[in-house]
């Protein structure tokens, strides 16, 4: 059965979408089909790093949720876009980043009962293996169907004051709806924090797993939203930590 | 008297050579210690600090060539010029000597003009060359700092030396110095928070945060959904 992942923070510009991106590439990496659906629908970005526009977005996960198409139509085949001979396949279902659009769904919202079943249908219809939701930083109604309707959650913080207390209600939402399973990761870590020590006060903190400590990396800094790090950088350690945390929310 | 002060090996297996050498050096204000044969002279060599050597050509045993020949062959002393000293007036003999590595050629008779100008032209050369070597030494020891940057071994001190040049490889020593410093201290202001790294969360403002997204009647729906949603059939 396939599995459904919540790649979640608290607040944005925690590096979640990156995380999602590389996490779901080296899932494909070792074969599986993996779908990434873009619920960060106020402001969408993980279309960019797998070399999405506008442009190239003939229907997104905005049409389905207003009914315009099913959710099939919406999903993108970007294996191509990533690495030649990747052993398993990327969809990508980006929610648009077109102006009228992104002020249509703050203005009116939109049915959030209906990503459920769109994910179910994804699931179905792609055969996936793992299906991973770009969630909305924050704890909206659709974030939170995303906690309740997910196998696995990562919940990504920086070791940052502003974070610690978003990420403590996050924590006890997630646990009140029961997920299965909850690991932390912790991002963008600076080089004077050992991050056995962070990784252990957040554990005691939240009680809750780490799942990894993300340094800081200039050369994510510069990749930014460029690319999937994790095959540009095979071998760096920071690709090790998401080869981490995708096999702890895999697990 | 010359301008300045040097100490000077004299070899000469002739007495009273080497005691009209040693007078005429120590009048110009020079430090001489005389020996008779080559051997004797590289013993000296080894055991004090010469800035010049005044090496006579023909000696029993061990002659001036050899002598050249072994101090030029050793790292440590090939840098010490050696004004050859001889009778033999022959060109063979000067192009041999200056092959070998003399910085120069002193006729016998003295003329005491002729030897202090040659004297005082190598004392130049060799400063100089000294000044080079401390230089490049000092280059090394902003480079060993560098290194012990990266290590996080360095101390400050260990560029007092460079940093004390009026040149500007003594600039590049005290800013590097200051930057190590301000690094330093940078570091040791990350470790301290680091040390004091508390994760504090308002208990009571994140209960009320908490309340209001779980009291909501979509998330009571959504608690009662939630087993049903995640174990709902494909």
């Amino acid at each position: 059965m396939a599995k459904i992942i919540s790649m979640h923070s608290f607040r944005g510009g925690t590096g979640k979408s990156n995380m999602t991106a590389n996490v779901a590439t080296l899932l494909a990496a070792e074969g599986q089909r993996v779908g990434v659906v873009d619920t960060d629908i106020q402001s969408p970005g993980i279309h960019v790093l797998f070399g999405m526009n506008q442009e190239t977005m003939s229907r997104s996960l905005n049409d389905y949720l207003w009914g315009r198409c099913e959710i099939g139509a919406a999903a993108y085949d970007v294996t191509s876009s990533l690495e030649d001979g990747l052993a398993g396949r990327v969809f990508l279902i980006p929610s648009s980043s077109d102006a009228s659009d992104i002020a249509r769904v703050m203005r009116d919202g939109y049915d959030v009962a209906l990503l459920n079943q769109g994910v179910r249908e994804l699931m179905r219809e792609l055969e996936l293996d793992a299906l991973i939701i770009d969630t909305h930083p924050g704890l909206n109604e659709e974030t939170l169907l995303s906690i309740a309707i997910c196998e696995a959650l990562a919940i990504v913080l920086r070791p940052d004051q502003q974070d610690y207390e978003g990420t403590s209600v996050a924590v006890s939402v997630a646990r009140k709806l029961g997920v299965p399973r909850m690991v932390l990761v912790v991002n963008n870590n600076p080089a004077a924090f050992d991050s056995a020590e962070v990784k252990e006060r957040v554990e005691n903190a939240y009680q809750c797993e780490v799942a990894a400590v993300l340094p800081h990396s200039d050369e994510l800094m510069i990749l930014s939203s460029r690319g999937i790090f994790a095959l540009r950088y095979p071998h760096h350690p920071v690709t090790a930590l998401y080869r981490q945390v995708a096999a702890c929310l895999t697990a | 008297m010359s301008e300045v002060s040097a100490s000077i090996l004299v070899v000469d297996d002739d007495q009273i050579n080497r005691m009209v050498l040693a007078h005429d050096l120590e009048q110009e204000g020079h430090r001489v210690t005389a020996v008779e044969d080559g051997g004797s002279a590289l013993e000296a060599l080894r055991d004090g600090r010469f800035d010049v050597v005044l090496l006579d050509v023909l000696m029993p045993e061990l002659d001036g060539y050899e002598t050249l020949a072994q101090i030029e062959r050793n790292e440590k002393l090939r840098h010490v010029p050696v004004i050859m000293v001889s009778a033999l007036e022959d060109i063979e003999s000067v192009v041999r000597c200056i092959e070998l590595g003399a910085a120069d050629y002193l006729p016998k008779p003295f003329d005491p003009v002729l030897l202090r100008a040659r004297i005082n032209g190598c004392l130049t050369k060799k400063r100089l060359h000294d000044l080079e070597l401390e230089y490049i030494e000092q280059v090394g020891h902003v480079v060993d700092a560098a290194t012990a940057v990266e290590n996080g071994s360095f101390t400050a001190e260990s560029l007092d030396a460079v940093a004390a040049r009026d040149d500007a490889l003594g600039r590049l020593a005290r800013v590097f110095r200051r930057m190590a410093r301000e690094v330093t201290a940078r570091e040791q202001a990350l470790k301290q928070e680091v040390a004091q790294l508390r994760i504090e969360i308002d208990a009571g403002r994140a209960a009320t945060q908490l309340a209001e997204i779980t009291e909501t009647d979509y998330f009571q729906d959504l608690l009662r959904k939630a087993h049903e949603l995640r174990e709902r059939p494909e």
